[in-house]
């Protein structure tokens, strides 16, 4: 049991659990639906998942802090159109220069995030909730209520969804789902590797502790808005690249997506814990129910928010009962201390918590 | 004698109208235990931080390895080998044992390698004897481990002056003894350690030479075979201290509460016992024999779910601190910061605040004068010493603060008042005041539950004593059968005595 | 001397200064309306100026309570919007318009309790809670109205709020007024708004002095809840026709009025009367951009930095103090305040665990 106990942490136990609940709603909509789960929509859904889900690893990175970045939906819709206006007045820029600029973009705004609330200590829930508001009125200003259009927009972006690396059968490997899980990938070794990564758990978990050690805590924080920032940048290619039509609306309500993503992912907003990876498992759940949804005649798609409204608040009551009890268990099945006393008669002290 | 590691030479610091330190000096050799004793106020802290660089000093100057030395931040004292640990210990709680000893070492590479970090933990740990499971998350370790977890880290950092600031506040017996071991063995080691005690006796067992503030001065700095604890207490308040600890002779009156096989799952058991007026029932016992759960359990914050409260012959639910104001029993916490007081808040609105409902009119309007006038009460019979009443608490000293809390129970008339730890981190002469202020209690006919891991003092101002462990009571001791070592065998449990029941 | 002072005593000189500043700014802009509309100060443009936003000023009164608690009620709008979609859609199907608004607040009530629980008895953190549950009483609204707005409400309701009925002043406006005076004793001179600061500064201290904070908080989110569908009415009868993004966007207006009247984000202080002068700054200064032609967005961008500012400026205000102060602490002071060993400006590594010892 103890070695069990020891390889286990709570973290890949919500892994866990995340996959079986999707296997589960697989399971359950194969039986309500005919013809539901097959190669195409596995194809759809591997690039619907991707926006949120690159937003799911940037607001992880930010909860893990302690904060909240509230304003990515903004940040997608922004992106969004620079990039296409720039990319419908200069149709000749390369993809990857494309890119770079939405990236780019991102990260200024999400460095001004990162300004406010590191260093100028405005607590992140304000500082986003303001700057959602600013840049989307910025969006609104800018773009004179002139709309980014497919027809605008240079072929190879608005074909990039369909795009496909490979495929086994029917099922394709999609080029966005590809880059999806590049940024995952790179960004739990970040998070598991890098002693940046490390530090942004160390700040989450005992801010004061940080601090006496002398951890450049502002910088860190600043960083992960930063980071955050420059995903959602990228999301908002990614959002340009499937939707084509971008009016100044675009991306409203991506954050709450994204939170909803991140918080069924097991990523505790007191910082310290959670993973980029039980992110993208939790978008992924997400998306997968809400297709599921869509398509079952049962339910009108106009119950789509209220149920992701609640599934977030389950996700964070079960967190907050569950796991809570888990974590005590755990810490009491596995704790040992002895300090050998040549006076004293050495006693397996087994302290309860 | 080799030369001093870390010399402090007249350092001076001022606060605003406070003189914190006044020309102070402290030298510290490699492998020598040196405590720092002094009342509060006396300058201890400040001078603590000095050295580890949160503030720097006004006059003075500090020598490392006899060469001068400007410590402006923490970074700057890690870098020169100094570390401290407060008696928080600063972990994070999210992170394994292994991370929390190398999270802040800048120079083990770009990649995180945790193989090699396991391995060079276990290597500390080794070192000092202690085992533990380096892959567990720090958050379940209990507090004596993670004090461990911090001289593992204090070693692995290659420290030379470790500053430990009340370390053993909240720690066992058995566990204060292990940490000692640790500190022994890090003075064998050629670690010079500053150690900050209240608890004289243990202070003195350990160290090798005592320093002693007073009033920002220093008043002595004495070989440890040359001090004796009255001397060292006389330095440290200015006068003899002679009636340290008076407990006048019990004047039991009737039975108030009778506690049956109480009990809460996982947490404790079978606790029996009997409360009266007039007397002051002492409960002893080393850190995680729970005795804290049974106050919290007989004032309703977590609940008893077996066994009988029974008072004034009446059985009773306790369920929720209103219920048991109600019942006329009230409870000071030991945690007075973020339990026992809401601290930007004034004298007045902490002191009323159990009891508010008396305040209120018929509309629920306060009464302000009313108010008013129990503080000033409060104040003028504790003697809190503050300019005004409207102060916020968190500016007075923990002395003080301590006063104010007493006086929100002492407001609610109970019949019944459970003292968590009333006299611990406050300076000796608040701890008289205290004494006394229990002893007048109880001789008004109060009956007083008094929790304390001080075992003189739970000795000597008890009239009875539960001694628990882990939960369970070990046995109840009158005054005079009582002695340090028969409780503290029953506290560790060598030797299981047969429970008295109630007469 | 009044409750607050006591209470709030060390925030006590902060607070008359933030109201202070509050003030000046206000003249600002009534001073800069003024050039842009001469005959601005009327006593009727307030009026209407009030008029316009009157459902959001009613829902930031509760909210200053809430805030100040130490939670926060993120999904009042969407109550709002909820609440008045169930009564236009109620109505719409033949029920009786008196049963159906009897229903909308009981919706709120039923929010209210809603989110009441998961944070008062369950324990979560309140705004997640209310932050998913914008999400989701949107949705519920969304249900009922899918796509479409109705539109065809009574007279008597469409006029509801706008009925003169003292001299100048409707009804919606008496009602905020009459809110806001009951909301002023209660917090400030009575026992249980004393309750509502000592829990917002240390919930647990409170719980062991025996204060009911269970109930204190589930009393406090019925009332966001029963009063954002009070304001979710009085929305729908102004615009005369309701949709289902009703009040949406709600939040950044009525959090910005709170915060930038001195309500600390972390609980525990803060006051309605800097509330009251923080609505009345918000509200000209939209209205001042609107006679200046500007833009919806606009004005939410300026609010958003508002918000931000009103944050920010403390910080940074208190920044600057303390590095004045360092530079002041070489020449010794008369006469300050009697700060202990243990708080110094210096640095913020105030560590609690040494404090003990002083």
């Amino acid at each position: 049991m103890n070695t069990l106990v020891r390889r286990f942490r709570p973290e890949q136990i919500r892994e866990l659990f995340l996959v079986f609940l999707i296997l589960v709603i697989v399971v359950f909509f194969s039986v309500q639906i005919e013809g539901y789960f097959n190669a195409r929509f596995a194809n759809r859904l591997s690039t619907s998942v991707v926006v949120v889900a690159i937003l799911a690893v940037g607001q992880t990175l930010v909860f893990l802090t302690r904060n909240f970045d509230l304003s990515v939906g903004s940040i997608v819709g922004v992106t969004a159109y620079l990039v296409g206006q720039t990319l419908w007045h200069h149709p000749e820029i390369p993809p990857l220069g494309a890119v770079a600029l939405a990236i780019g973009i991102g990260m200024l705004m999400g460095s001004i995030n990162g300004l406010l609330v590191a260093y100028g200590r405005v607590p992140s829930i304000i500082t986003t909730i303001a700057t959602l508001a600013i840049y989307r009125s910025f969006l609104v200003e800018y773009s004179h209520a002139v709309p980014i259009t497919t027809n605008n927009l240079p072929d190879w972006i608005v074909e990039l969804p369909a795009g496909k690396l490979f495929a086994v059968g029917q099922v394709e490997f999609r080029v966005l789902f590809a880059l999806l899980l590049l940024v995952v990938v790179v960004f739990q070794l970040v998070l598991n590797r890098l002693p940046f990564g490390r530090r942004l758990y160390a700040i989450g978990s005992n801010p004061d502790a940080a601090r006496v050690a002398g951890f450049p805590a502002q910088r860190i924080v600043f960083t992960a808005f930063l980071l955050s920032g420059g995903l959602a940048g990228l999301a908002g290619f990614v959002f340009l690249s499937r939707f084509g039509n971008i009016s100044v609306l675009a991306g409203v309500g991506l954050e709450f997506a994204s939170i909803a993503a991140v918080v069924v992912g097991g990523v505790s907003n007191n910082g310290g814990s959670g993973t980029v990876f039980g992110a993208f498992l939790g978008a992924l759940l997400i998306d997968l129910l809400e297709n599921s949804l869509f398509r079952w005649q049962a339910i009108s798609e106009f119950w789509r928010d209220a149920i992701l409204g609640m599934l977030i608040l389950l996700a964070v009551a079960i967190d907050h009962v569950v796991i809570g009890r888990l974590r005590i268990a755990w810490a009491r099945a596995g704790l040992q201390m002895t300090t050998k006393e040549p006076d004293e008669q050495t006693e397996e002290v087994t302290h309860v918590g | 004698m080799s030369t001093a590691i870390l010399e402090m030479k007249h350092i001076s610091k001022r606060f605003d109208m406070t003189q914190a330190l006044d020309d102070v000096s402290l030298d510290l050799y490699p492998g020598e235990i040196h405590a720092l004793v002094g009342e509060n106020g006396a300058g201890k802290s400040t001078l603590i931080k000095i050295t580890t660089g949160v503030y720097r000093p006004d006059q003075g100057e500090i020598l490392f390895d006899s060469k001068p030395v400007q410590i402006n931040n923490s970074q700057e004292a890690q870098a020169l080998g100094i570390a401290a640990i407060y008696q928080e210990p600063m972990i994070y709680p999210d992170l394994n044992v292994a991370e929390n000893i190398f999270i802040s070492h800048q120079d083990r590479g770009p990649i995180v390698r945790w193989g090699k970090m396991y391995k060079d933990a276990e290597a500390i740990l080794a070192k000092l004897d202690v085992k533990l499971d380096v892959r567990m998350a720090a958050r379940g370790l209990t507090l004596a481990a993670q004090q461990a977890v911090e001289i593992a880290k204090a070693i692995s950092l290659n420290v030379r002056v470790l500053i430990m600031d009340e370390p053993t506040a909240s720690l066992s017996a058995h566990e204060v003894a292990q940490l000692f071991t640790l500190v022994r063995s890090l003075r064998s080691q050629g670690v010079a350690i500053l150690f900050i005690g209240h608890r004289l006796e243990e202070v003195l067992s350990v160290t090798d030479r005592v320093t002693v503030l007073r009033d920002g001065k220093r008043i002595s700095s004495r070989l440890r075979e040359e001090v004796t604890i009255e001397k060292v207490i006389r330095d440290m308040v200015g006068r003899e201290v002679s009636d340290f600890f008076s407990k006048g002779p019990a004047n039991r009156g009737e039975l108030l509460m009778s506690v049956r096989n109480l009990g809460k799952k996982d947490v404790f058991q079978g606790i029996t016992f009997d409360a009266y007026r007039g007397e002051v029932l002492g409960f002893a016992g080393l850190i995680g024999s729970h005795r804290t759960d049974v106050g919290l359990a007989l004032f309703g914050v977590e609940p008893a779910d077996s066994g009988e409260i029974l008072i004034e012959g009446k059985p009773c639910k306790i369920r929720s601190p209103q219920e048991a104001l109600r019942l006329g029993i009230a409870y000071s916490t030991e945690d007075r910061r973020k339990l026992g007081l809401n601290m930007p808040m004034s004298i007045t609105s902490n002191i009323s605040l159990a009891m508010l409902s008396r305040y209120l009119n018929r509309l629920g309007l306060i009464q302000r004068r009313a108010e008013v006038a129990t503080a000033e009460e409060f104040r003028r019979r504790l003697t809190i010493r503050s300019s005004s009443i409207t102060t916020a608490v968190e500016q007075l000293s923990g002395g003080n603060q301590q006063k104010v809390m007493l006086s929100k129970w002492l407001n609610a008339d109970p019949k019944l008042l459970i003292l968590d730890e009333p006299t611990r981190g406050i300076d000796v002469g608040a701890k008289a005041e205290v004494h006394h202020m229990i002893n007048d209690l109880a001789a008004q006919g109060m009956a007083v539950i008094l929790i304390s891991s001080d075992l003189p003092e739970v000795l000597a101002m008890s009239d009875r004593l539960v001694v628990m462990r882990e939960g369970r009571q070990m046995g109840v001791f009158d005054h005079a059968d009582a002695t340090e070592e028969k409780v503290m065998t029953a506290a560790m449990g060598q030797v299981t005595i047969q429970q008295e029941v109630a007469r | 001397m009044s409750a607050r002072e006591s209470v709030l005593v060390p925030v006590w000189q902060r607070l008359k200064s933030w109201e202070g500043m509050l003030i000046v700014i206000l003249a600002i802009v009534f001073l800069i309306n003024s050039l842009i509309a001469p005959n601005y100060l009327t006593v009727g443009n307030q009026i209407n100026l009030f008029i316009l936003s009157i459902e959001r000023i009613i829902v930031a009164v509760v909210m200053a309570f809430l805030i100040i608690n130490g939670e926060i009620d993120l999904s009042a709008p969407s109550i709002m919007g909820l609440s008045a979609c169930v009564t236009a859609f109620l109505f719409s199907q033949g029920v009786d318009f008196g049963t159906a608004l009897l229903i909308s607040m009981s919706i709120g009530l039923a929010c209210g309790l809603f989110n009441g629980f998961w944070v008062a008895i369950v324990g979560l953190n309140s705004l997640v809670v209310t932050l998913s549950m914008l999400i989701c009483y949107r949705g519920l609204a969304r249900v009922f109205l899918e796509d479409r707005s109705i539109g065809k409400l009574p007279e008597w309701f469409n006029s509801l709020g706008q009925q003169k009925l003292l001299g100048p002043f409707p009804l919606a406006l008496i009602i905020f007024f009459a809110l806001l005076a009951f909301a002023v004793v209660v917090l400030h001179y009575s026992g249980f708004g004393r309750r509502v600061y000592v829990i917002g500064n240390n919930k647990d201290a409170a719980r062991y002095s025996g204060v009911k904070v269970a109930r204190v908080k589930m009393t406090l989110f019925i009332a966001s809840g029963m009063v954002s569908a009070l304001a979710g009415l009085l929305l729908a009868a102004r615009l005369g026709a309701v949709r289902g993004d009703l009040a949406s966007g709600f939040e950044l207006d009525i959090v910005t009025m709170v915060l930038l009247g001195g309500v600390s984000i972390f609980g525990g202080s803060g006051s309605l009367y800097g509330v009251f002068l923080s609505i009345m700054i918000i509200l000209n200064i939209r209205n001042g951009m609107s006679l200046a032609n500007l833009s919806g967005h606009f004005q939410t961008g300026v609010i958003g930095l508002l918000l931000i500012c009103s944050v920010l400026g403390p910080n940074l205000a208190g920044q600057v103090r303390a590095s004045l102060n360092r530079r002041r602490r070489i020449r010794p002071l008369q006469g300050s305040q009697p700060n202990g060993p243990g708080l110094s400006q210096d640095t913020d590594q105030v560590l609690h665990a040494s404090s003990s010892s002083e």
